[in-house]
């Protein structure tokens, strides 16, 4: 595991894609899922560190860590999720609809998508 | 009626309206993923509902609301589900607030479904089942005024003309052609409350399809792992934990629950047979279903294929084959339908009938890859309804060759001609094993011993496998040829050292080993 850039392989050379750029598009399309209401502020632990210093402020890239584990992204999702809904069934729609998206979008590929369920919020 | 019985009638026809689409919804589905399940999460989280209510014995109109909002919340399953749950919320918090229903409160109701619904989302897309209720709720509210019956069936035209239009605002459903599927979804949804409110005659919900229908669901999440494995370990002390770590490693998607007494196992994985024996390991297993995935996959993308104006090809292949790998051989090779059969369990003409009758192209090329199936398929051409040309291939392995002939496009009566020319070249054998004594073409044969055929003559017997496959091999490359093809069978010992053999002894030679898995025959080759 590292926090390197991942790697696509081509004809005329390395395209590498910043952990950054994932982040944000991870951003975007967790922003986009249904039931999700924000971004956990604080990941727990040792996972913070990375995110803060991996990721440009402000951008819609909070609560998201992105490892690279043998060339594939590992991503962990730092969520708040609306109240009254099926947990279990809003985390399965992000995961796969990250997965799905970040693959489609960078052509790389998704080796897990953790969600974490940080808080529920009742939203007016 | 009871507010109770009203509600139970109307939750049935919904999950009656949505089990007749639920298939056509499942295609429809490319948003937010395009899995394939949208008609089937929403049948399943209105299921939940209508079951709740078949169980309650609420009395007031509180607790009518209180459990209805909780079945759509517990049974919710994937994105549209989550949905559906909130809209569910909303317009039962309005309804149960009411006196008396009129055209005035199911307006309110939806928009109470609407509002809920977007509240749980903090940057709504539009083009979706959201925008379809949103747009409703504001049809409702500014129809004119009439009874509730009326104003769901005007609804129901407003939201397929909502349900139309949604291919403009989101683009994935443009660039694939559809409409959004939890939009049609919740539209059929309401097309079954007007038809109750209405009063008109409802079916019970087809429960003989419920069980593989829960199947399906679990089964559609994305998934790199070909076999979906459910079942339940039952014993005295069960380790959950345990159990789960051990179940991690062999794939995802996994989830064990229960209690020390019974644990239900569901995992996603390559190896389900590894599944199987972690279980009993652990206790007694029961209950035991694996679900090809991919094959579920695959069978949708079929479906999707045939209704595309021009997408179905001109001919199709159905093909006879014994042992799973062989089959994904011929499937990998283009053939559209495959029946399972072979020696000693000869598929009928009916079942032939039947699978060229579903092969979504015209025309169709019938491979009975077997001797004893040669004459059902002629009967099966001869009574379908379609042009069918059975290419008389006696073996698996000389089917393979001539699919390799097969072009789509071409017609059958063109198709089977190229065929026939591509098995003129081949020379195909098979080593199996004696099942009586017989004496044939001048050789002794002992029951059990080893037997090499080589186009339909026994040419060596022996006890020795090797040796007799050895033999086999011989009397196949006594001519030079380009490539062996060799389907290992079921039964068939390990090959590594035949095979090094004629790599050292045929240079030349392409060989092209697969694990064909079929039974009777440990060893089938064609040579070309």
């Amino acid at each position: 595991m590292d926090e390197s850039g991942l790697t696509i392989p081509s004809e005329l050379g390395r395209v590498t894609v910043s952990p950054g750029a994932i982040a944000q598009i991870v951003g975007r399309v967790a922003a986009e899922c249904y039931g999700v209401v924000g971004m956990s502020l604080r990941s727990p632990g040792a996972a913070r560190d990375r995110v803060t210093r991996l990721l440009p402020k402000g951008k819609p890239a909070r609560g998201i860590v992105v490892r690279n584990v043998d060339g594939a992204i590992a991503l962990d999702l730092y969520v708040v999720v609306a109240y009254g809904l099926n947990l279990a069934e809003v985390a399965a729609t992000v995961r796969s609809q990250v997965a799905y998206e970040v693959e489609r979008l960078t052509g790389l590929q998704v080796a897990s998508v953790d969600v974490h369920i940080q808080d529920v919020k009742r939203t007016a | 009626m009871s507010d109770l019985e009203t509600v139970r009638r109307l939750a049935r026809a919904a999950l009656v309206s949505l089990e007749l689409s639920r298939e056509r919804i499942d295609d429809l589905n490319v948003y937010p993923v395009p899995d394939g399940d949208t008609g089937t999460n929403l049948t399943l989280t209105v299921r939940g509902v209508v079951e709740a209510l078949d169980a309650s014995t609420a009395t007031d109109r509180p607790a009518l609301v209180h459990e209805v909002t909780r079945a759509a919340l517990m049974s919710a399953r994937g994105n549209s589900g989550v949905i559906l749950s909130q809209i569910v919320r909303g317009a039962a918090e309005v309804l149960g607030a009411a006196d008396a229903v009129d055209s005035e409160v199911v307006a309110r109701a939806f928009r109470g479904g609407s509002d809920e619904a977007y509240r749980a989302v903090r940057k709504p897309v539009e083009g979706t089942m959201l925008t379809v209720i949103r747009e409703l709720a504001e049809a409702a509210e500014t129809a004119p005024r009439t009874e509730p019956p009326d104003l769901l069936a005007l609804l129901v035209e407003r939201g397929e003309e909502a349900v139309e239009r949604t291919p403009e605002q989101l683009d994935v459903l443009r660039d694939a052609g559809v409409v959004d599927a939890g939009g049609a979804g919740l539209v059929e949804l309401v097309r079954g409350l007007a038809a109750a409110a209405a009063g008109e005659e409802l079916a019970e919900p087809p429960t003989r399809r419920y069980e593989p229908l829960d199947h399906d669901a679990v089964h559609r999440e994305l998934s790199r792992y070909r076999y979906c494995t459910t079942f339940v370990v039952e014993g005295d002390a069960l380790d959950q934990g345990v159990l789960e770590a051990e179940l991690e490693r062999l794939g995802d998607s996994l989830l064990v629950v229960g209690d020390p007494t019974a644990l239900k196992v569901h995992v996603h994985t390559d190896d389900p047979g590894a599944a199987l024996t972690l279980g009993t390991a652990a206790g007694a297993i029961e209950g035991v279903e694996i679900a090809d995935m991919h094959r579920q996959t695959e069978e949708r993308e079929e479906r999707l294929l045939a209704a595309l104006p021009g997408g179905a090809a001109r001919s199709g292949v159905v093909a006879v084959v014994a042992g799973e790998g062989n089959r994904r051989l011929f499937e990998d090779l283009g053939a559209e339908r495959i029946v399972a059969g072979g020696q000693t369990m000869n598929p009928s003409t009916a079942d032939l009938l039947s699978a060229v009758e579903s092969v979504a192209a015209d025309e169709v090329v019938l491979l009975p890859n077997n001797s004893n199936v040669l004459m059902a398929a002629e009967q099966a051409a001869r009574v379908a309804g379609r042009q069918v040309e059975v290419v008389p291939t006696e073996s698996i392995p000389a089917g393979l060759a001539a699919l390799v002939a097969f072009h789509g496009e071409r017609s059958a009566e063109e198709n089977a001609a190229a065929m026939r020319e591509a098995l003129a070249g081949v020379v195909t054998g098979e080593v199996t094993i004696a099942s009586r004594d017989a004496s044939t073409d001048g050789v002794a044969i002992r029951e059990g011993q080893y037997l090499a055929v080589l186009d339909g003559t026994i040419v060596a017997s022996g006890a020795g496998f090797d040796d007799v496959a050895r033999a086999l091999f011989g009397r196949l490359l006594a001519e030079p040829r380009d490539v062996l093809t060799i389907l290992r069978g079921e039964d068939a010992p390990p090959l590594n050292g035949l095979i090094d053999e004629l790599t050292a002894r045929h240079p030349e030679l392409e060989l092209d080993v697969h694990e064909g898995g079929q039974p009777h025959y440990h060893l089938l080759l064609s040579a070309e």
